[in-house]
């Protein structure tokens, strides 16, 4: 018979420093599950690359149901059409968009038409709680133009693995692991038959609360390295390395981002001498104001927009 | 001697109000508006500075008298093609002004990066003569002028003579005709085109309305109307018909003036409809939308800016 030792429960003895100790230990075995392969770059994403237009532009979003809603969208202003020489040509052009949106917990259907005749439409849905199935398809009128690709994405605990299938023989499968609670690996391979290329490549991502630092690399010859940084509730700042080492082009980027309670402000600069900024200002409730600037000092372009949108 | 008559006695003069004001007193009419601006409501109201692209204007007082002026433009500026349709390519430009205002003289000078400088004086020689200049200098030959206009504002009458380069000169004269009405007319000579031609004008304005013709023989026939709906609100119209080009365009827009911002809309025979606003966000700061779509030719131009400075 085994005595209980009738020993008077002792508080373990934990100081500070143990206790300090206890948290440092990383619970391998509850780790976060990570961000999807896809969305690596995000935060530098929507910092350092907004809408940027040119001309005019008017949204009007409205819902016809907690879960439905349409949306209509009106472009005015020059586009610029490839030219023989260097320089820039734009004429004027003016498009429609008509959209319709089902957002349900389970079942996100999302379609938009265009006055040029191309259709984009998206899908995603959960079969189950781990299993998603997404597919994108973009339609257009002239031939071979049109595409679409679906994809199904597993949840694990710790990690999330994704199938591609495109038209066009199409393959791509790509796998993302958490292996602390900061860090993640992942790596992909694709498979494009039409074009006879197949590619392999490998992605990191380290983020904090204060700070996202990513880098990919592929196959393709694509080396992608971005840095955001929060450096205030308000504030964060991004930039962005992009090199190609097959074609020898490399770009730098560095923006900010200010999220105010009235307006968003995003500005970036580049090294190809491009300076960008983006404002969008609540006005009142459900109507946004748009202002868009870009300057290529080396093509010597500029393209200036504004714009509203109205409804959520 | 007599006593003065005591006050309080009251004199004929005061005698059915309503008469004496309805009876015109043809020695005593108002000075008409200057020949140039008869049309000056409905030009303010229906012709703002539309833009497309970027503006940035900055003016900077040095002196109560003394300003200069910095003004940025880009944006894509339409340049001639061949075919039918619109081309444009983004253009860049900045403007560097001083400008000198005193009651008796006013010099305002303006020079933009292509080498083109556009020069004003305006100078009162005495009470009711003035002298002014206009000038505008390229580096393109033949394409520099230059104009003087000599203006003498009578009691109910203006005159003016007119010289510029390219032998060209011109002569007109308006005259009020009641508290309301004012004529006038016009003669020009061009040298250089051997040109010549007479004009007639005619403007009735009251406190809420204002109306003007104008007819010439290089054949241009220009009406407008303009009507003071409240404080706030006008509407003005405006038709150009030239008999002999046969060309016709007609106008109707609006113009709101309202504390912080005005709003002037138009729209054109043309299938044009245009806007144009400013709004004062702060002292000394205003900004700037500008739209205009040209239905017919498919031509979309838009455009915004700041203004800083007054």
């Amino acid at each position: 018979m085994a005595t209980a030792l009738n020993v008077p429960p002792t508080a373990p003895v934990t100081t500070p420093q143990q206790m300090k100790k206890e948290e440092e230990k990383v619970d391998y075995l509850n780790l976060p599950c990570p961000i999807p392969y896809e969305e690596i770059h995000r935060e530098a994403l929507m910092s350092l690359k907004p809408e940027l237009f040119e001309g005019m532009r008017f949204d009007f979003n409205k819902g016809l149901s907690p879960k439905f809603s349409l949306s209509h969208s009106v472009f005015m202003g020059p586009m610029e059409i490839p030219s023989q020489s260097s320089e820039t040509i734009k004429i004027p052009t003016a498009h429609y968009e008509f959209g319709a949106n089902f957002i349900d917990p389970k079942l996100m259907l999302f379609g938009r038409i265009l006055t040029d005749g191309r259709l984009n439409a998206r899908l995603k849905c959960d079969l189950t709680e781990n299993l998603t199935l997404k597919a994108n398809a973009q339609l257009s009128s002239e031939p071979h133009m049109s595409h679409g690709m679906a994809t199904f994405d597993y949840k694990g605990k710790d990690y999330r693995s994704q199938f591609q299938l495109g038209n066009g023989a199409l393959f791509g499968a790509n796998y993302i692991q958490s292996v602390t609670p900061h860090l993640s690996f992942g790596g992909e391979v694709f498979w494009a038959g039409q074009h006879r290329k197949s590619g392999i490549g490998y992605a990191a991502r380290y983020n904090t609360e204060k700070m996202v630092a990513t880098g990919q690399v592929a196959s393709t010859g694509l080396v992608a390295l971005s840095y955001v940084q929060k450096v205030s509730e308000k504030v964060s700042l991004a930039s962005d390395f992009m090199y190609n080492y097959m074609s020898r082009d490399v770009t730098a980027s560095f923006g900010y981002d200010y999220i105010l309670r009235q307006c968003r402000l995003r500005g970036k600069i580049d090294s190809n001498g491009v300076a960008a900024a983006f404002l969008e200002e609540r006005l009142n409730m459900g109507l946004n104001f748009i202002l868009s600037a870009e300057l290529d000092h080396s093509k010597k372009d500029y393209k200036f927009g504004f714009g509203l949108t109205v409804g959520e | 001697m007599e006593g003065v008559v005591p006050p309080g006695t009251s004199t004929q003069s005061e005698v059915p109000k309503p008469t004496k004001e309805e009876r015109v007193d043809y020695m005593n009419l108002p000075c008409p508006i200057p020949y140039e601006e008869i049309h000056r409501e409905s030009f303010m109201s229906l012709k703002p500075e539309l833009f497309e692209g970027m503006r940035f204007d900055f003016t900077k007082l040095l002196n109560p008298n003394f300003a200069l002026s910095h003004s940025v433009y880009m944006g894509p500026t339409a340049i001639p093609s061949q075919s039918s349709e619109t081309i444009k390519i983004p253009t860049a430009q900045y403007e560097f002004g001083a400008n000198f205002i005193d009651p008796k003289l006013m010099l305002v000078g303006r020079v933009l990066t292509d080498g083109r400088l556009t020069t004003r004086v305006k100078c009162d020689l005495t009470d009711r003569l003035s002298i002014k200049v206009n000038a505008q200098l390229t580096n393109e030959p033949h394409m520099s002028h230059g104009i003087v206009n000599i203006d003498y504002k009578g009691k109910d009458y203006r005159t003016q003579f007119q010289l510029g380069n390219g032998a060209l000169f011109g002569a007109n004269y308006i005259q009020s005709v009641t508290p309301h009405l004012s004529l006038g007319g016009e003669v020009f000579w061009a040298g250089q085109h051997r040109k010549s031609g007479v004009g007639y004008a005619a403007r009735y304005e009251t406190d809420k309305m204002v109306a003007a013709g104008q007819v010439a023989t290089t054949g241009m026939v220009a009406l407008s109307y303009v009507q003071k709906v409240s404080e706030k609100v006008s509407l003005a119209s405006d038709l150009i018909y030239n008999y002999m080009s046969r060309d016709v365009t007609a106008s109707a827009g609006y113009d709101y003036i309202l504390r912080q911002c005005r709003l002037r809309g138009k729209i054109d025979s043309n299938g044009c409809a245009s806007a144009f606003l400013e709004e004062r966000l702060n002292m000394g700061f205003k900004f700037i939308l500008s739209a205009e779509i040209d239905h017919i030719r498919k031509d979309y131009k838009f455009g915004f800016g700041i203004t800083v400075g007054e």
